[in-house]
Formats: structure tokens, C-alpha cells, sequence
């Protein structure tokens, strides 16, 4: 079957593979691939193990399984580490490889109708060519570290900025500290009181909620500003958003503390904890894969992704739905149904009974349970 | 559906291309997540000559978490059961998301070459393999001329 002649299958822009004549090439072409994704690296890491991944196929990976997809090895997410030569790697090969391309190409040009005077120039241009694209390689390589090293500078002097803030509005509090003096958090550096940062902890290092933003509130508001007015916002605002965001303890984390972390970014804070749970995790990987890359996207275009990939889940489940309907249609399926959903059933009836037992007495209970046995 | 993700287009395309012998997937024309799938028995094994008809659905969570997979054609095998489910490890716990449909499907036929009995779906069927294999076997051919020509 043709694969255009499918409905669904837009338009791929695939570069084409090489010949088949070019098992190197191909090998070269496959080693820049992600294993996940299968398209080349983006922000690429390494793990304990020694295996790479664009950074958000394996965060996302590590948050369902705590094993490196390719050789089974248990990984956790502390062992991501940013591999700059990798990348560096995968970004030259991109713009190398519609090069290479055209030189393996063509087999008929090797068959040299006229010997010098054809192949001569064409490998004298070939060599300018590769000098040039080298030559532009070299000067990307050296561009991008001296970006992070002013960008390491200037989150250096923010830090220290912050520091010595810190340490001029407690200069006096420093000699004595008591259960209700404020201290940074040891992992997340933020300000709290001391008898609260246990939990603070526990929690996974939520954001401060009212005292601190009360102590900020000027800063604060001028960064909603920038927020709000685009991402074009100066390096210092920018510097100080751009840090890994620590992942919350789901478990306990109440719909408030998740809300906080979804304001922090300007991100919608609608739905129950569930939704909630699942922006902030899918956020959380958006964000924190974007710190492992030297193309970083803009926070809108981050936004903008988290929007779409919710866009078209929620599109996905009610296609499921169609799917359910016509399962429905046949025994097996309903069968299948009532077995994938009978915790749902049990969950359901637990409540209609318990709401029955709250509401009246036992006969209204008993019509419940009834009911909920005949809706099995 | 333009989000789909790129992977599973990029799969598609590769599988229809050029899929691996003896197996063939399309993805239904209004759900491309939805595959129908045809498995050839194996060579020498008590499936050979039979088409396998499979479903095969990419859940939401793909490539993170596992296709689901299940037989249509009713079939005689130790580790696949009445309702055509299949036990196989990487369609589980062994899922990586480094694996892809292809080998999902070339796992399953080798699966239908190689039934293993200690780690049985269908229980009777592992019983009759263990006490009687030959008998078995013989079973496993007739179920194929009967239902899967």
C-alpha cells in the first residue's frame, strides 16, 4: 500500500536514507538517532550506564520505568548528565549529512566518461565545500561555550547577588536562630521557616507559598510582568527561571502545593489533582530537558508544547471512547471492558453506597448496592 | 491528529515500506494508532501455513509504555489464550521504549516457533504440550488448517 494514499499520514519530510552501498554511512546516519524518539538527538544526556537520549525521551522514560531502555540497566534520573560532545556531534552531522549526501549519491559520476578534465574540478569544489562547512563547524563549537560561560557568569553573579542580599537581611538573626526564624531550604535554597522545612522537604521542595511572596512581592510582580509580556524578557529574569525544577512528592503533594509550582510558571492551574499531576510532571520534563540543550526554547514555546501535548491527549481519550463503543459491540469486548474497568465499578459503587449510608437509612443502602450489582 | 507523535508515523511508514517477512501491519484508515496486523506461522512449526490475523493498539503513553496486542484468529499455543491474549515478556515488564512495532511482531512469531510451556497463558493448552507434545503439536496443526487458511 502507498503510504501517501493515506488519509491520516500528512505530508513526512524525511531526508531520504543513503544507498544501501553505504553500510558505513547508514551506521554513521542510525549512531545520532535517539532509541527512543528515533529522530536525532535533542539536548542529549548520557546515564549511569553510559547510554544517550534527547533528554526528554529519557526523563519521561525514567518516570515509568527506572531501567535505561536499552540494556535494561536500572537508571535514575540524578544520573542524567549533559553530553555536549554528543551534541555537538548530532548538530555537525545534521548540517554535514545533505553534503555527504550528494557525494554518495552518484555512482554513475565514478564511471569517469572523461577522466580528468570531468572529475577534477568538481573534488577541488568538493574540498572548498568541506573546508567552508568544517570552517563553520569550528566557529559554532566556539561559540557555544563561550554562551554558557556568560551565561554560567551571569547566573554566578545573580547567585551571589542573592547571597549577599540574604545575608544583609539576616546579618542579626544569624547569631541565634530559634523554631521560627527562616533559613534556605538545604536543597532548594528557599527561604522558610526552620521548623517547616522538614516537610518542605518531604514534599519534594514545593515553592514558598504566602510568607516569602510576601517579602517579595516587588519582585515578584515584575516578573509576572516579563511573564506576561513575552519572553523577549532580559537575561536576569530569565537566569533565575532557569533552574531544574525539583519534582514534587506526588503522593503528598496537596492540589494547592501543585498549583503553586503551575503558577510559579504561568501555567494554567484548572482540573482536579490528577490533571494537575500530569501538567506538572509533563512541565516538569519539558523544563528541565530544555536546561540540556544549547538550542533552548523560549518558556512560550515550552507553554505552547504543554498545550498541545494536552490537546491532543485529551483528543486521544475520546478517540479511545469511540473505540470502547464499538468494543462494546461484541462479547468479548464487554467482557474485556468489565474486567479493565472493575476497579472503576468497585470504586463507583463504594461511593454510591457510602453516600446512600450518610444520606438515610440501610433500605436506601441496600437499593444502591442493588443497583451498582445490576450496573456490573 | 496532526500531534501525533512523529515516532508512530515514522514507524508506520517504515513498516509498510518494507516490513520484515512473513509479517504485514497496516494502521486503520481513521485511527492510526490501531494497527491490523497478519503473522505467517513459522517454518516448521506447527503453524506453518496458517495467517495469523492480530490487533494491534498503540496506548496514549507510547513509546513509554507498551503496545497492546492480541490475536483475532483463534490459535492453539501455550502462551496465548481463548481471547487471543498474549504472553510475552516484552509486551510487559521486559517493554522498553527502545523497542518498536517491528519487533514486537517478529517477537510474537518466534513466539509461534518457539512455545514455551513453563510460563503458560492458556493453561490447558500448557498441560496437553507437557503430557502429550507430539498430540499437542498435532493439535496446534489442526487448529491452524481450521482456522487460519
Amino acid at each position: 500500500m502507498d503510504m501517501s494514499s493515506h488519509p491520516l499520514l500528512a505530508s513526512m519530510d524525511e531526508p531520504p536514507p543513503f544507498p544501501s552501498n553505504y553500510p558505513q554511512l547508514r551506521r554513521l546516519d542510525r549512531s545520532v538517532y535517539c532509541q527512543i524518539c528515533k529522530e536525532p538527538f535533542q539536548g542529549p544526556v548520557s546515564i549511569a550506564c553510559g547510554h544517550s537520549f534527547c533528554s526528554s525521551c529519557i526523563r519521561s522514560s525514567l518516570d515509568v520505568l527506572k531501567k535505561c531502555p536499552s540494556c535494561n540497566e536500572p537508571a535514575s534520573e540524578g544520573s542524567i548528565r549533559r553530553n555536549r560532545a554528543l551534541e555537538e556531534i548530532t548538530d555537525a552531522w545534521e548540517e554535514s549529512r545533505p553534503i555527504i549526501y550528494g557525494f554518495a549519491q552518484p555512482p554513475i559520476a565514478k564511471k569517469r566518461p572523461a577522466p580528468d578534465s570531468g572529475s577534477k574540478p568538481t573534488s577541488s569544489s568538493n574540498t572548498k565545500k568541506l573546508k567552508t562547512s568544517s570552517r563553520e563547524a569550528s566557529g559554532s563549537r566556539s561559540q557555544s561555550p563561550t554562551k554558557f560561560r556568560i551565561s554560567n557568569e551571569e547566573q554566578d553573579v545573580d547567585q551571589t547577588e542573592d547571597l549577599q542580599d540574604e545575608g544583609n537581611d539576616d546579618l542579626d538573626d544569624v547569631q541565634e536562630l530559634t523554631e521560627n526564624d527562616e533559613a534556605p531550604c538545604p536543597i532548594c535554597q528557599a527561604t522558610l521557616p526552620i521548623s517547616s522545612i522538614p516537610m518542605h522537604i518531604e514534599k519534594g521542595c514545593p515553592p514558598p507559598k504566602t510568607r516569602t511572596n510576601g517579602i517579595r512581592k516587588g519582585n515578584q510582580k515584575a516578573d509576572w510582568k516579563k511573564v506576561f509580556s513575552g519572553q523577549t524578557s532580559s537575561g536576569k529574569t530569565k537566569e533565575v527561571e532557569l533552574k531544574r525544577i525539583t519534582k514534587p512528592n506526588y503522593m503528598i503533594a496537596t492540589p494547592a502545593d501543585l498549583r503553586a509550582i503551575l503558577a510559579e510558571y504561568s501555567l494554567p492551574t484548572t482540573g482536579d489533582k490528577e490533571i494537575l499531576i500530569k501538567r506538572v510532571q509533563e512541565w516538569i520534563i519539558l523544563f528541565n530537558s530544555n536546561l540540556d540543550t544549547s538550542h533552548p526554547s523560549s518558556l512560550s514555546a515550552l507553554r505552547a508544547r504543554l498545550s498541545d501535548v494536552e490537546a491532543s491527549k485529551r483528543r486521544d481519550k475520546e478517540k479511545g471512547k469511540d473505540d470502547m463503543v464499538a468494543q462494546l459491540g461484541n462479547r468479548d469486548g464487554l467482557q474485556k471492558y468489565a474486567k479493565d474497568k472493575k476497579s472503576e465499578f468497585e470504586r463507583l459503587k463504594r461511593e454510591i453506597m457510602e453516600r446512600d449510608k450518610r444520606r438515610k437509612d440501610e433500605e436506601e443502602g441496600k437499593g444502591g448496592r442493588e443497583n451498582a450489582i445490576e450496573v456490573e | 491528529m496532526s500531534a501525533l507523535p512523529k515516532r508512530i508515523l515514522k514507524e508506520t511508514e517504515r513498516l509498510m515500506a518494507d516490513s520484515p517477512p512473513g509479517i504485514s501491519a497496516a494502521p486503520k484508515d481513521d485511527n492510526l494508532r490501531h494497527f491490523d496486523v497478519t503473522v505467517t506461522g513459522p517454518e516448521s512449526s506447527p503453524y506453518e501455513g496458517g495467517i495469523f490475523k492480530l490487533e494491534l493498539f498503540l496506548p496514549e503513553e507510547y513509546p513509554m509504555n507498551p503496545p497492546k496486542v492480541r490475536f483475532l484468529t483463534k490459535i492453539y499455543h501455550p502462551n496465548i489464550d481463548k481471547l487471543g491474549r498474549i504472553c510475552l515478556d516484552i509486551l510487559k515488564d521486559k517493554w522498553s521504549p527502545a523497542l518498536q512495532i517491528r519487533t514486537v511482531l517478529l517477537s510474537i512469531q518466534a513466539l509461534l516457533g518457539a512455545p514455551n510451556p513453563d510460563d503458560p497463558l492458556a493453561n490447558d493448552v500448557a498441560q496437553h504440550w507437557k503430557e502429550n507434545q507430539s498430540a499437542a503439536i498435532e493439535q496446534a496443526r489442526e487448529w491452524t488448517r481450521q482456522f487460519a487458511q
